[in-house]
């Protein structure tokens, strides 16, 4: 009976060995995939700081600035971008960016508004395929290349949509990537451009052309597809980095799995010696 | 000649950073020339060359595809959509998206897939352009 029982645990240690290969040779794979999106991530920064600072000048210093991207629409559907990751097996990350956004979609029907939804990676995709929303598009497996290209073809597809008064909100929910162990589902306007800091009275004194309005206009397809990239860029490495974290869990666990079955596994060899010599020694005995 | 500071910078990276003695791009209003000290300016760039005389005296042409041009005092700064200097275009590969663009124009079914397509075969086509400049 011992040497079944050591035979049982032989093999399930052998079975979480090879879980633990894996999940092992997952976790290297995502840290390496994060530190790659990590810089990728810190490389947009410049370009987009500059961007913005360029749009909050031209709106405070030019007199009588009004923009259709600044003002507030009263009709109109919302559109809301959702990201995701294209895999599962990365703890609760798709879940987190998912509860947020379905609360909001909610909120606003019970407003009622019409939403629109667009999603980003494969999980999100599932995540709505049943819900009775209208989807614009669906971008999948874009999250670990994606260029500007295609981020600037999707602000057109939404601004196209806006300029036709279909839209008067567009808002994008992503993961925020604040340290590689804290991963925060984060939910942004991008449309009204928000928070445009607006000092009053000052004097332009940098001669745009053809007009403010006109650069402002122009830069407004550049600033929603940077904000994009930045978010896809942002939500794959939260997505590499939850990965590794549960991957990382994952290994833990099995090794205590191990440890704890060798240890069963030590005992159970350690009883049938026991038996054997006490069967011996008996036997010894009644021949006397 | 006086030089100032000249970046150039793409969502992908920080294209340019140094000091140059002057540079000429064509805006929405027409081919401008900066030198230093230049008065506040901005304006945005469509599609088209842009030359940079740096601070040793030799010129770099590059193909620029989109952007604006914003001119402080500090510094000037081109945020372009993409760019690229002629010596690194990659001819093969502008033929093949002018073919597609082409392709596009022919097919597309509404004014909005029309000017799309027609933005696209005008970044290929200026490519080609800058890139036969220096050959």
């Amino acid at each position: 009976m011992a040497a079944s029982n050591m035979k049982a645990i032989k093999r399930r240690i052998k079975s979480v060995e090879s879980t633990m290969q894996i999940t092992k040779a997952m976790e290297l794979v995502s840290s390496s995939k994060l530190r790659h999106a990590k810089e990728r991530a810190e490389q947009a920064v410049p370009y987009f700081e500059l961007l913005y600072q360029t749009m909050s000048e031209i709106a405070s210093e030019a007199n009588g600035f009004h923009s259709v991207y600044t003002e507030l629409r009263e009709s109109g559907a919302a559109l809301l971008i959702v990201m995701a990751g294209d895999r599962g097996l990365a703890g609760g990350f798709n879940l987190n960016v998912f509860r947020q956004a379905d609360a909001r979609i909610k909120e606003l029907e019970a407003q009622g508004r019409e939403v629109i939804l667009m999603t980003v990676g494969k999980k999100a995709a599932e995540h709505y395929a049943k819900s009775s929303n209208r989807i614009l598009a669906q971008f999948e497996n874009i999250g670990e290349d994606v260029t500007t290209y295609t981020t600037l073809n999707m602000a057109e597809k939404i601004l196209h949509l806006f300029d036709e008064g279909h839209l008067s909100i567009v808002e994008v929910f992503f993961t925020n990537m604040v340290s590689p162990l804290v991963q925060e589902p984060r939910q942004m306007t991008v449309v009204p451009v928000p928070n445009l800091e607006r000092a009053s009275g000052v004097q332009s004194l940098t001669n745009y052309e053809p007009s403010p309005e006109a650069v402002f206009d122009s830069l407004i397809p550049k600033y929603l597809s940077g904000i994009l990239y930045c978010a896809i860029v942002d939500t794959y490495a939260s997505e590499q980095a939850a990965r590794r974290m549960a991957m990382e869990n994952a290994t833990d666990n099995a090794q205590e799995m191990i440890d704890d079955l060798s240890l069963r596994y030590n005992r159970a060899r350690q009883a049938a010696i026991t038996q054997e010599l006490t069967e011996i020694v008996s036997g010894a005995n009644a021949q006397g | 000649m006086n030089s100032y500071q000249l970046r150039v910078i793409t969502p992908e990276k920080i294209f340019f950073e140094g000091m140059v003695q002057r540079i000429s791009v064509r805006t929405t209003e027409g081919d401008v020339g900066i030198l230093a000290k230049h008065e506040k300016y901005a304006a945005s760039l469509p599609s088209g060359l842009l030359r940079v005389l740096t601070e040793d005296g030799t010129e770099r042409l590059a193909a620029l595809s989109g952007g604006i041009l914003k001119v402080s005092p500090e510094q000037t700064v081109i945020l372009a959509n993409a760019i690229e200097w002629a010596e690194d275009i990659d001819v093969d590969h502008a033929k093949r998206s002018e073919e597609d663009a082409r392709k596009r124009c022919e097919q597309s079914k509404s004014q909005h897939d029309l000017e799309r397509a027609e933005a696209k075969l005008q970044r290929a086509l200026n490519r080609l352009r800058v890139s036969s400049m220096v050959k």
